[in-house]
């Protein structure tokens, strides 16, 4: 699926701008993310992580700036780009009437899963997800942990070069987070030939992103003020918390700390 | 257009996993069991009556057709402006309160493969209708000779303007996330602008000074269901009636096609 050439970027953000009327929730904002980088999009809430992650979905249009998802523009290959997203929104969008099975079939379907292959890609989706014992059940009469696992296996159905994934743990009690984190972090593991995904994580939780992710995009305000790998910024910051409450603390438009 | 079949058979789907689609088809059949037998006795009742006045004129005058598959399907027609708009209110108004509505925009699918997958979703709905009425019909072949063609053009109409209602219906559960707010406004669309207010104008306008020709009683006619609807009914299947369910149709779906369109441009 949406197959992509060596050396393209993952995701390719410049200079993306949403303003509703005087107000700019996201204020030029550039980033790259390479193919198989895990990258934690962070973030207090309203620093406008979703509707950063709604423009590079093409859920909403770009008042400024443009991005590539895979080597495709947004603007001029919408469908091409969208292709290339596996995408589980903050609330999962599932339909509660439906069958674990029969909704991520309709999704693979959505996605392009050529018909021939679209059963063997539910099933390993599935699997992946450790949905196969609940295939059967109706979406409605799921825990709020299981429903979460049902929106990441249709993000991953039709196996997307570029995985986003919208506080994938709000809501959820401590043992589903821990579970639906493990899974994550299985989904970003390296497999099937040392191929890896390639994952864009917005959260606000900070040990999210030091278990799984490799970098770290701060953004306070709609602005981006931390672009670094994890590994550097904690040997200069200390923790990722000190760093977040820095960057909360200040009321300072400008960017904290050392972009690179 | 590929995924127009996946969008209408999830949908159609949803439909049955939901009690809404068996509620309707319950009463829809009740009702027309109902206005049937309605229809038989008054037609039973007006023999008797004109045989008993030994009025033969009149008498030979009377058949199936007319007086009695017309006012049956004249009645389901009045139905279905009730049934509809449960059927359609979900159709937008669901994927919206679901979260579904951003899977759908941000899968690789064009705003017309949704926007005519759902109606076309809408359309079996309604010939499943159309078809739970038609059996009544169907019986009197079964003890009398109504004509088959007069018959074949009065069940046409009434899905046609099952499908200009889907496409109603449609568009206004593309404007809310609510259902219930979907199913009145579509109600006072078919009810109020589709019929209530053009037969005041008729009928209030035609006694009036402005005589029956005014411009006003003409766009009133056409607005309206109601007459292209009763000349359907009487077995003429012109262009200008099914234009009008046509146009209705195509109407109403740009209107949603570009409701739908619109949450790319807040």
């Amino acid at each position: 699926m949406g197959g992509t050439a060596a050396g393209t970027l993952a995701i390719e953000a410049s200079g993306l701008t949403k303003r509703y009327g005087e107000i700019v929730a996201v204020d030029d904002i550039s980033f790259e993310v390479g193919q198989g980088e895990v990258v934690g999009f962070l973030g207090p809430n309203g620093a406008g992580k979703t509707t950063t992650i709604r423009m590079l979905t093409g859920f909403l249009p770009a008042s400024d700036g443009n991005a590539r998802i895979a080597g495709h523009d947004i603007f001029t290959e919408p469908l091409a780009a969208r292709r290339g997203i596996g995408y589980l929104p903050e609330t999962p969008p599932l339909y509660p009437e439906m069958t674990v099975e029969s909704y991520v079939a309709y999704v693979a379907s959505l996605k392009d899963v050529a018909r021939a292959e679209r059963k063997d890609a539910v099933a390993r989706s599935l699997g992946r997800c450790g949905l196969l014992d609940v295939r059967q059940r109706v979406i409605r009469d799921l825990s709020k942990g299981f429903r979460q696992r049902v929106g990441l296996a249709q993000a991953i159905v039709h196996e997307p070069p570029v995985l986003v994934l919208d506080e994938p743990t709000v809501g959820l009690d401590p043992i589903q987070i821990r579970e639906i984190r493990g899974l994550i972090a299985d989904l970003a593991a390296p497999r099937d030939g040392g191929r890896r995904q390639t994952v864009l994580l917005s959260t606000h939780i900070l040990p999210e992103v030091s278990a799984i992710c490799s970098r770290v995009i701060m953004i306070h305000r709609g602005r981006k003020v931390i672009d670094q790998p994890l590994e550097s910024l904690l040997a200069e910051q200390g923790s990722l918390e000190a760093v977040f409450g820095r960057v909360t603390s200040s009321d300072s438009l400008e960017p904290v700390g050392e972009v690179q | 257009m590929r995924h127009l079949g996946a969008i209408a058979q999830r949908e159609l789907r949803s439909f049955f996993l939901s009690p809404v689609a068996y509620v309707v088809l319950a009463l829809w059949a009740l009702l027309a069991a109902t206005f049937f037998l309605a229809s038989v006795i008054a037609f039973d009742s007006e023999v008797a009556r004109l045989s008993r006045l030994g009025a033969t004129e009149p008498l030979a005058q009377l058949n199936l057709n007319d007086h009695l598959i017309g006012s049956f399907l004249f009645s389901m027609w009045f139905v279905s402006i009730f049934a509809f708009p449960a059927i359609t209110m979900g159709l937008f108004a669901a994927e919206k309160n679901n979260g579904t509505e951003e899977l759908l925009m941000t899968s690789p699918l064009t705003i017309w493969e949704i926007v005519l997958g759902k109606f076309v979703a809408g359309g079996a709905f309604a010939a499943i209708m159309t078809a739970v009425a038609a059996f009544f019909p169907a019986l009197l072949f079964v003890y009398g000779d109504p004509e088959v063609g007069k018959t074949l053009a009065g069940l046409l109409a009434l899905f046609l303007v099952s499908l200009t209602y889907v496409a109603i219906g449609g568009f206004a559960s593309s404007l809310t996330r609510n259902q219930l707010v979907a199913f009145l406004v579509t109600l006072a669309l078919l009810f109020l602008v589709g019929l209530m207010i053009p037969q005041l104008v008729i009928f209030g306008v035609a006694s009036d000074a402005l005589g029956a020709n005014s411009v006003l009683v003409d766009v009133m006619r056409w607005i309206g269901a109601a007459d292209h609807f009763e000349r359907m009914l009487t077995g003429l299947v012109e262009t200008r009636d099914l234009a009008y369910f046509a146009v209705t149709t195509a109407i109403f779906l740009l209107l949603t096609k570009t409701a739908v369109e619109s949450v790319r441009w807040r």
